[in-house]
């Protein structure tokens, strides 16, 4: 449906100015939230090299990022419990519009784009009672609210689209917080869940983990090209019994849940959180900043390797391997599972690290 | 000129802030020569005579030198899970004694030569494997088998500790002190060095409180006493009392001057004293609780004045991300 207004605002953009790229914004290949030295915040577009295209300061602190897939447009979502994201022009730095969640929602931190960039989806919930919704905006029509769907579960965090479709895979955290401080209310009920839907919101899928992982939240995604499920989980139980912070899903399987050697069980400290696939997706990584600590499985969940890094955070595909940044103030690689600092500053990192593809 | 204000500024400086080479040269090195030594005894008093009674003293100063240093969870006490395989504690789903019994069951001799029992799991060797052995609750199996269990885990515990010990000396002592030189991979800054020693510190704060301490405090209604560490060895709140000790020696070679710090560890040593029972069997009655619970305050304080003086002295925190969730 094309209404008079986004027809007007569409013809005037084809028509008044010129067609910006992500080039236009010094070709980044990540977008990472930071802390500066001066105690403010800002959005970072990072190239492969690990250095900086841009830096646009943020009102507060950040958390995820989403990148449209043409326009060099970013989304820089605040942390939880969010009342804000920011629509960033990267080539100028202008604040292009801030989303608000209408009233009793609140954001979650993450977001993603559809396939033609055309609409964005955020994750959300209802500040009362943490259940989970994913927002729906206009991304042709000045990010105006087009509606809202059920994500499937408690405490959504972050959601991604699956290759070549419209479909989301939304990670259900089952976690009941409350709304102004962020206290966890329901750690003995938890359930968290992987929500799959299609491209009109509807859930096609709700995939539970085994009774006795109940008390893993599940809380970042990463898809490979044939739409495996690669998810990082945050264990709430006792952290002297670990659990594993991997799970694989494909879609029809049942969810595989990745062991470590007893060596590398409390490494991580039962937190995982980023998670990143290699560009060839043979291997996943997940960073543990409480744990200062990277761990590296290959494809069929078995684990490779673990890599010792205080606040380790963002992760993401490199040319090979990965990139990983800190809250020091590094971003490295890690190529054949071994880590090489390549720019070293006094801009502390935050959680995630978002690859531009 | 110039040489007077380097004077100057040197002298400035100095009764602040120890740091990374004072706490290298004065605790770490020591600590895990102490370390060595002792169960290096602790080896040769198994190798000669495997009874319980003979091997006891050297296994309790083994652990003792052990908390002295158990703290640095980083560097070469980190490869290939060399900790976990010195001291496998928490182990609420009884790892530890399912594979050594599974060893005991099989009488396994092939998997007690060094190089093979190195590959065992880390859940069944180290000083907790030891203390099973020593203190058994069950009569061990009759025969030779155990006393050669218990040689091979004290000559592992020995090679451990030599291998960590000649680390630091040849390699990570070196890379700690010389942080921020151009040549130094390891430590890129010095802020990153001192960061390390600082994250060790506090850490440890959480594990003597957390679990030496919080695991058989459990809740009020619902006591754990039998989730005490090293309770068959009667060693519990030994062990709290020492990695106290361990941390406050830490604290006080980065940062010597710290007399918030200094105060907050002389109250937590003190309540510790008034902890009636040495294997904190007596949380199960209401008197016995509080006071441990009173305990693991002690340490909290300790810790928050630490982050308070020691942190700000050092000019470094817990890592932007590392102190909260997403």
């Amino acid at each position: 449906m094309t209404t008079r207004r986004g027809f007007i605002a569409s013809l005037l953009a084809a028509s008044a100015l010129p067609s910006l790229s992500w080039a236009d914004a010094g070709s980044p290949a990540y977008l990472a939230a930071a802390k500066l030295v001066d105690g403010t915040f800002a959005l970072y577009g990072i190239t492969t090299k690990g250095e900086t295209a841009f830096a646009i300061p943020l009102p507060a602190r950040g958390h995820a990022a989403t990148a449209h897939p043409t326009r060099p447009e970013a989304v820089a979502f605040a942390r939880r419990p969010g009342i804000y994201a920011i629509i960033l022009n990267c080539a100028n730095g202008a604040v292009m519009t801030r989303l608000a969640p209408p009233d009793g929602i609140q954001f979650n931190g993450h977001g993603a784009f559809s396939q033609d960039g055309h609409v964005l989806y955020t994750s959300e919930v209802i500040a009362t009672t943490s259940e989970g919704r994913i927002g729906l905006w206009d991304a042709t029509d000045g990010y105006s609210r087009i509606g809202s769907w059920a994500s499937g579960g408690i405490g959504p965090h972050d959601l991604k689209r699956l290759p070549g479709s419209d479909a989301l895979v939304v990670a259900n955290g089952g976690i009941q917080t409350d709304p102004q401080d962020r206290t966890k209310l329901n750690i003995a009920t938890m359930r968290p869940n992987l929500a799959y839907l299609n491209a009109s919101g509807t859930i096609t899928d709700l995939v539970e983990l085994p009774p006795e992982y109940r008390q893993n939240s599940i809380r970042h995604l990463a898809i490979a090209t044939d739409s495996t499920v690669a998810f990082a989980m945050q264990w709430e139980g006792d952290d002297a019994e670990p659990a594993p912070l991997l799970g694989l899903h494909k879609q029809g399987n049942v969810p595989q849940m990745c062991g470590v050697p007893e060596s590398e069980m409390f490494v991580m400290q039962g937190y995982a959180g980023s998670i990143a696939f290699d560009p060839t997706g043979q291997e996943v990584a997940i960073t543990s900043s409480h744990g200062g600590a990277v761990q590296i499985y290959g494809r069929d969940g078995t684990f490779l390797a673990g890599i010792l890094r205080a606040d380790a955070s963002g992760i993401a595909p490199a040319t090979t391997g990965f990139l990983l940044t800190d809250g020091f103030g590094a971003v490295s690689t890690i190529v054949d599972h071994s880590l090489t600092t390549i720019t070293q500053g006094s801009t502390l990192w935050d959680n995630h690290l978002v690859a531009l593809t | 000129m110039m040489l007077r204000w380097l004077a100057l500024c040197t002298f400035c400086a100095a009764p602040l802030h120890a740091d990374v080479t004072e706490a290298v040269d004065q605790y770490i090195l020591p600590g895990y020569a102490a370390f060595a030594d002792a169960t290096k005894a602790l080896d040769a008093a198994a190798t000669a005579d495997c009874t319980a009674a003979t091997v006891i003293p050297s296994y309790q100063a083994a652990f003792d030198a052990w908390l002295g240093v158990s703290v640095l969870r980083f560097g070469p006490a980190e490869i290939d899970g060399r900790s976990l395989a010195i001291q496998f504690w928490p182990d609420p789903k009884s790892l530890g004694p399912k594979a050594q019994n599974a060893l005991l069951r099989a009488q396994d001799k092939a998997a007690l030569d060094p190089t093979a029992f190195a590959q065992v799991s880390v859940a069944a060797r180290g000083l907790m494997s030891l203390e099973r052995l020593l203190y058994p609750s069950d009569p061990l199996p009759a025969g030779d088998y155990p006393c050669a269990l218990i040689r091979a885990t004290a000559s592992d515990l020995a090679r451990l500790a030599f291998l960590i010990h000649a680390e630091w000396q040849t390699d990570f002592a070196a890379a700690l002190k010389t942080a921020g030189s151009p040549d130094n991979s390891r430590y890129t800054t010095q802020a990153e060095a001192r960061q390390a020693l600082y994250t060790a510190l506090i850490t440890g704060f959480e594990f003597v409180g957390d679990d030496r301490v919080g695991r058989p405090l459990g809740t009020f209604d619902k006591p754990r006493p039998e989730r005490a560490e090293a309770h068959a060895s009667g060693r519990s709140l030994r062990n709290v009392n020492l990695s106290l000790a361990a941390l406050q020696h830490l604290a006080k070679a980065l940062v010597p001057i710290a007399p918030a710090t200094d105060a907050a560890f002389g109250r937590a040593f003190e309540v510790a004293g008034n902890v009636q029972d040495p294997a904190f069997a007596d949380v199960a009655t209401p008197q016995g609780w509080l006071r441990a619970q009173i305990l693991q305050q002690a340490i909290w304080a300790a810790r928050d004045a630490t982050i308070a003086e020691v942190g700000a002295a050092l000019q470094v925190g817990v890592g932007f991300n590392a102190a909260d969730g997403d």
